[in-house]
């Protein structure tokens, strides 16, 4: 892509982008309960990454948001963010399937997921947590890796 | 009895890590691991355990993955694990520095599994599957150098004749399967061995040919297994593939081309003799086959120009020579069998990997280069004498007590067809001297290899590791003792635990429970037919040797004459298909070609199986349609059409992305929120990734021929058909809503409930709490389906210009 992108694109993602990944992050919290979840959570911050490339190009994105200088080929699987985002979705699977182990050290079936109440609590009387907000933190990450590097990889030909 | 078929396996599988720590000492690995499988086997043996193990595998059809240890098996199994240990030994010097190590040594492995597992198997189907499995691997390793045009062209061959036959073999397994359902003592219709007393079908082999003689079927099925066996054992004329799997590294074609893989073939011959023994098919078809072919192909081994091209000619010829034995009635015709393949794979071995020895210390594999090797390399040249000796069938050398057994059988067959009146049978006996004469000839040339002048083009000769010397010798002792044994037993003293066992092995393959506790076999102590059979050869032999340029030079000319030369047919008609235009149209190169196929067989199956069914399509129906949904459906479909008249790319793919956000209004509209988003997020994300690409497009294609335009179309209607079919008649249907249930009693927070609890989901939305929670590991799986996407992504486009070169 050649042209620059207008001021009013610029500002506007500038503005949209934070926007986009705390509405993400509370989807990925709110899921047990509410409409969202790690996956919608997931592809929601790929989308909002997707736009600063898309506006911004990937070499900003390197550069000035993942401070890595001096790297001449991004898509590079070895040195490159593309490796950066092999971690992420490594680390999702890690802790997906780690999630369920845990579950096993306690005797459970793999992946039996658990709920606990805490209460009293100030404001909001009570909190509910769930284990398998864990898992969803798992698939959100090998979501967002594996999007990532697909978008950069297809993004970079 | 499991463990000796899954060890190899699991070897296969660790090979490419342990690649990564060893390098190349995994070869020290490969041979441990067939060192473990050879214990595994030799206690079998030494337990005496004769049971059947059997895993249910295809319950429905009475399949099994069912093992049973006799004799036969035992032998197979040991040379498998035995011969294995000694060539991964060898290979771990003569693959020094070779490419492809990895592949090479988990292949072999896998092989080593396979042949265990067909040495073993007692269910008709595990059978067939360990013996496609032997093929395969037979085809990678023999394609090792994938670079080498020879090399392409002898896997393929081998692969197209040996999986032909096996599936002409599954064929007959299949009309066997057929009739044993109706035999009253067989339990399991697939079981074909197993103990005397038991259900299978050898055990009921009396009943069993009664049955397939009253349905005519007989005579088909020992054909069809007679064709799975000569074309994996390289009988004639299937013979032509075994000379071009010489193109795979010496160590592979001393463990699969002489040792292990072709005596799949004998082995089913022999392990089909007690069930399909019928005078006078049986004799007919495989006595006069083997000695076919123990004579065609020691004349085409004198005439060879390359070692190792002798050693294949030479091993189809043995193994015609084992089929023979098989053939023969009576029990000496197993004796012959059984005891040829125990001395055939010790000296055809041991000479392979003096071959291979030869072949990469003096550098060339052509006969006429080489001579007088003997001082450089003794070792070498000892064990040669030994083997090669043994291969002509001279005494006391291993090899000759079985042939002798071979002349033996022949004999009386023949003397008793004679007494019954067709003296056409005393040319078995005078093939058998003829073709032995020949096996005598380039015996004696291979040996001479290391005698004589040595000629001064040869350059320098190195002495070779010992990890390759050590197997050769340890096989050339095995051999010399086993020829040993005979001369001690003409004195008395005889090998007991190896009589028995060739004995235990002869009991399998003998026709109606005739049991032997041991053979005897001796030196001749008095003259018989036979022994001057034996003399005859050797004298013939010795006497024409001097001449022996001139009988190869005469061979070839033979050899030269189209019809007549050995590849001629299968070149010929590979050719002719090859030019054939039915190629042209099915392998156009095209994905869209794959595509129309792949999306007009899906449709087509899936309405063949509705149609099958007899499924009625549900009415539709109209009534109670908001005017909301309508709206939302009909701008889909609006852009749906609209997306095929769209004059570029973009415009397509922007019309396209209106049909998603359709059908996500649509979620919303059938109140499901958790989809919809889903639908929004994913739809803006691709319409991302399809503009990022389409910028590399070309504008425009050029309008579509009409012919194709028209072929598309229905393609489409077709899958559009299918689909519209599918959804109406899944949604049409009821299912039992017990799952439902399920999900909605406990997805939720119960009303009474302690501050920690595990029995409930405990969330609002029920279908993040299906995801994460009652399906949980199904979504384990996709998500590293999404990760493999990710990294079949880096690997294919990032990494694609790094070649196979690391």
């Amino acid at each position: 892509m050649d042209r620059e992108p207008t001021v009013i694109a610029r500002t506007v993602t500038r503005l949209v982008v934070p926007m986009i990944l705390v509405t993400a992050i509370a989807l990925l919290l709110q899921g047990h309960n509410l409409p969202g979840g790690g996956f919608i959570a997931g592809v929601l911050t790929v989308v909002a990454i997707a736009l600063v490339y898309i506006i911004f190009g990937l070499d900003y994105l390197q550069t000035e948001l993942l401070d890595r200088n001096g790297v001449k080929v991004p898509y590079d699987p070895e040195t490159g963010i593309v490796k950066e985002f092999g971690n992420v979705f490594a680390l999702g699977l890690a802790i997906a399937a780690g999630s369920g182990i845990v579950a096993m050290a306690f005797g459970r079936p793999f992946l039996t997921q658990g709920i606990l109440f805490v209460e009293p609590l100030p404001v909001y009387k009570y909190l509910e947590v769930a284990s398998a907000l864990v898992f969803d933190l798992g698939v959100y990450a090998v979501v967002v890796g594996a999007l990532l590097t697909i978008t950069a990889v297809v993004g970079e030909e | 009895m499991l463990a000796v078929v899954v060890v190899p396996f699991l070897g296969a599988a660790l090979t490419p890590l342990v690649y990564r720590v060893l390098g190349e000492r995994t070869a020290y690995y490969a041979a441990a691991v067939a060192a473990v499988c050879l214990g595994l086997v030799a206690n079998l043996g030494l337990s005496g355990a004769h049971g059947t193990v059997s895993v249910p595998w295809i319950p429905e059809y009475g399949v099994s993955l069912a093992f049973y240890v006799d004799g036969l098996a035992l032998l197979i199994a040991t040379l498998a694990s035995g011969v294995g240990v000694l060539v991964f030994t060898y290979s771990g010097g003569y693959m020094h520095g070779e490419p492809g190590q990895k592949k090479y040594y988990a292949t072999l492995l896998a092989f080593m599994g396979s042949m265990l597992g067909v040495a073993l198997a007692a269910d008709l189907i595990a059978l067939f599957v360990f013996w496609e499995l032997t093929s395969v691997s037979s085809f990678l390793l023999i394609g090792h150098y994938q670079d080498a045009e020879a090399s392409q062209y002898a896997a393929r061959k081998s692969m197209l004749i040996t999986v032909a036959g096996g599936l002409f073999m599954l064929v007959g397994f299949l009309l066997l399967h057929d009739v044993a359902g109706g035999v009253a003592g067989v339990e399991s219709a697939f079981r074909l061995s197993g103990p005397a007393d038991g259900g299978s079908m050898i055990a009921n082999a009396g009943a069993m040919v009664d049955a397939l003689r009253a349905e005519g079927l007989f005579v088909p099925v020992l054909l069809l297994v007679g064709l799975g066996a000569a074309t994996k054992s390289a009988q004639v004329p299937f013979h032509v593939w075994l000379p071009n799997a010489m193109e795979a590294p010496t160590p592979v074609s001393a463990f699969l081309h002489s040792a292990t893989m072709v005596k799949a073939g004998v082995y089913l011959v022999g392990r089909f003799r007690p069930l399909l023994f019928g005078d006078p098919e049986w004799v007919l078809v495989f006595a006069i086959l083997g000695l076919v072919t123990m004579t065609i192909a020691a004349v085409l081994a004198v005439g060879a120009s390359d070692i190792k091209e002798l050693l294949a000619y030479s091993t189809a010829s043995h193994l015609g020579l084992i089929v023979a034995g098989f053939g023969l009635s009576g029990y000496v015709g197993a004796e012959t069998g059984a005891f040829h393949i125990l001395n055939h794979a010790l000296f055809k071995a041991a000479l392979f990997l003096v071959a291979g020895i030869v072949a990469h210390e003096a550098g060339t594999r052509a006969i006429s280069e080489l001579g007088g090797l003997r001082d450089d390399l003794p070792i070498t040249a000892a064990v040669t004498v030994v083997a090669a000796l043994g291969m002509a069938g001279l005494p006391p050398f291993n090899g000759f007590y079985s042939k002798e057994l071979l002349f033996e059988g022949t004999w009386y067959v023949a003397k008793d067809a004679a007494a019954s009146g067709s003296p056409l049978w005393w040319l078995l006996p005078v093939v058998a001297v003829f073709g032995s004469v020949f096996t005598f000839l380039y015996s004696i040339r291979f040996l001479m290899l290391f005698f004589g002048e040595k000629p001064d083009e040869l350059g320098e000769v190195h002495s070779p590791p010992l990890a390759m010397t050590l197997p050769a010798v340890v096989l050339g002792v095995l051999a010399l003792v086993v020829g040993l044994g005979g001369v001690t037993a003409t004195f008395g003293v005889h090998l007991q635990p190896l009589e028995a066992f060739v004995a235990s092995v002869a009991n399998s393959a003998a026709v109606g429970g005739t049991e032997h506790e041991a053979i005897s076999y001796h030196l001749p102590t008095e003259v018989t037919p036979y022994v001057l059979m034996s003399a005859v050869t050797i004298a013939v032999g010795a006497v024409t040797y001097p001449f022996f340029d001139r009988v190869r030079d005469g061979v070839r000319t033979v050899r030269s004459v189209d019809p007549l030369r050995p590849n001629w047919y299968y070149d010929g008609g590979t050719e002719a298909l090859d030019r054939s235009s039915v190629v042209d149209v099915v392998q156009t190169g095209h994905l869209r070609t794959y595509a129309a196929a792949l999306a007009l067989a899906t449709a087509g199956l899936a309405l063949g199986a509705y149609a099958a069914a007899g499924v009625a399509v549900p009415e539709l129906v109209f009534a109670g349609l908001e005017l909301a949904l309508v709206v939302v459906l009909v701008v889909a479909v609006a852009s749906a059409v609209a997306v095929v008249a769209a004059p570029s790319h973009i415009s397509g793919v922007l019309t396209l992305s209106i049909l998603g956000f359709m059908v996500a209004i649509f979620y919303i509209l059938a109140s499901a929120p958790d989809l919809a988003l889903t639908q929004l997020v994913i739809e803006t994300l691709v319409l991302v990734i399809f503009l990022l690409v389409l910028d590399k497009l070309p504008a425009f294609y050029g309008g579509p021929s009409r012919l194709r335009a028209g072929r598309d179309a229905i393609v489409a209607g077709a899958v559009g058909l299918t689909v519209t079919v599918t959804v109406l008649l899944s949604t049409a249907g009821t299912p039992n809503d017990v799952i439902a249930q399920y999900f909605v009693e406990y997805g939720g927070v119960p009303e009474e409930h302690p501050d920690f609890f595990l029995d409930a989901g405990g969330g609002g939305n029920i279908v993040n709490v299906i995801l994460v929670d009652f399906r949980a590991f199904d979504t384990l799986g996709e998500i590293s389906v999404v990760a493999m996407a990710a990294l079949s992504v880096i690997t294919l486009i990032a990494m694609r210009d790094r070649g196979e070169a690391q």
